[in-house]
């Protein structure tokens, strides 16, 4: 087993996280035969098999959102388990952080910490691509995704190749790496119409909670 | 005041580390604060699934039903919240992280532009200030402090609050970290 992908969405398969895998696997297959396995590590009853393909694995990739400007806690639990293994020093490792928000700045943050945790574990960092606007990418019209999967798919055909990933893709990722003047004036006259609010007021109507919307259930004073 | 700590020991049995904090609760009762205290290890806790449902089926409410209710309720009327736990790996506990991971429960999911980028939304009135408490492991290095104060002041930036300190049970008595929280 050479390569080994990890999924580390709390959605799994419903994941947005899924849909860059499926995109990255397509460049993958573009390159080579050999199979790439997906794990999802949020499948607790597969935890030991997913920590035996992690320790068999000669390169692993981990997909996962933002969440709370880290990775979502189960992935923090993924490291803690795979930290107990010793001897796995010269396996390569690379990650892919999504995010909701529209900047790649909002994770940068968290790429520190991965680089510091292969360091930590003496794993061959090949780096970490960031893709921020993620959210909602499974209703967007093929025509506003599709700039986005073809160049996942790029990502993959090149790592298939190399061994890691290509620089020029990711950097084409990180764009927008933080919202321009103009977009954020821009975003602040329309949030005045409402218009920034129409996928969230869209789904809240959908569910009849529109109304319940600023509900503050938790507070006590 | 009205204290919150977050205890991320993923040790259940007795640990240095949650006897600092047992004791820390006593030095605030001694000065007449109320504290809630949660060891998350022993809790039933779930992992946040993004379903979303706090946002738009139901909104303010988590319908993930465990023990996390009475964190939520507690977190948004305390005054302060001490973030605590041993570092793992260069990071706050896992458990640690799946409850903050949970706390999206108290935010809207409008957005609006702070500090040049795009945040969510109140949903409360206030949120309680934060101090972060660790335990350094062995190798714990200025890089790893420099990592944790960036990210923890970035979850103050989205949870419309501050980060008032990052201290050390390894460094800090159970007084100060009292004065610190307290501002006394």
């Amino acid at each position: 087993m050479q390569v080994v992908i990890f999924n580390g969405s709390p959605r799994r398969k419903i994941s947005n996280t899924k849909l860059l895998i499926n995109s990255f696997l397509l460049g993958y297959k573009k390159a080579t035969d050999t199979k790439v396995p997906v794990y999802y590590i949020a499948s607790f009853n597969k935890k030991e098999e997913m920590l035996n393909a992690y320790k068999n694995a000669k390169v692993v990739i981990i997909f996962f959102p933002l969440y709370t400007d880290m990775m979502p806690g189960i992935v923090k639990e993924f490291f803690e388990d795979i930290s107990k293994f010793k001897n796995y020093e010269r396996k390569k490792i690379g990650f892919v952080v999504q995010s909701g928000f529209p900047e790649a700045y909002q994770s940068i943050f968290v790429e520190k910490y991965l680089e510091k945790l292969a360091k930590r574990l003496k794993l061959n960092y090949v780096g970490t691509v960031i893709k921020g606007g993620v959210e909602g990418i499974k209703i967007m019209p093929a025509w506003m995704t599709k700039e986005l999967f073809a160049n996942f798919t790029d990502l993959g055909e090149y790592f298939a190749k190399n061994n890691e990933f290509d620089d020029k893709i990711n950097r084409k990722l990180r764009k927008p790496y933080r919202m321009s003047k103009i977009k954020r004036i821009l975003f602040s006259i329309f949030s005045k119409t409402g218009l920034t609010n129409f996928y969230w007021n869209g789904n809240l109507k959908r569910n009849k909670a529109y109304e319940k919307r600023y509900n503050r259930p938790y507070a006590q004073k | 005041m009205k204290i919150t700590i977050l205890n991320g020991d993923l040790e259940t049995k007795k640990s240095d580390f949650s006897d600092y904090i047992e004791e820390l609760v006593k030095q605030f009762q001694v000065n007449n604060h109320i504290v809630d205290v949660f060891h998350l290890k022993k809790m039933e806790l779930s992992y946040c699934h993004g379903c979303w449902n706090c946002w738009w089926k139901n909104p303010g409410l988590c319908s993930t039903k465990d023990d996390a209710e009475i964190i939520f309720k507690s977190y948004i009327n305390s005054d302060f919240v001490i973030f605590a736990s041993p570092l793992y790996v260069g990071f706050t506990s896992s458990s640690l992280k799946k409850i903050s991971d949970r706390l999206i429960v108290l935010l809207h999911p409008y957005i609006e532009i702070r500090n040049k980028e795009s945040h969510h939304t109140k949903r409360y009135k206030n949120y309680p200030d934060f101090g972060l408490l660790i335990k350094e492991e062995d190798d714990t290095d200025k890089e790893d402090i420099q990592i944790l104060n960036d990210i923890y002041d970035r979850f103050a930036i989205n949870f419309h609050c501050e980060k008032r300190y990052l201290k050390s049970v390894n460094l800090n008595t159970e007084k100060e970290i009292v004065n610190a929280s307290c501002n006394i």
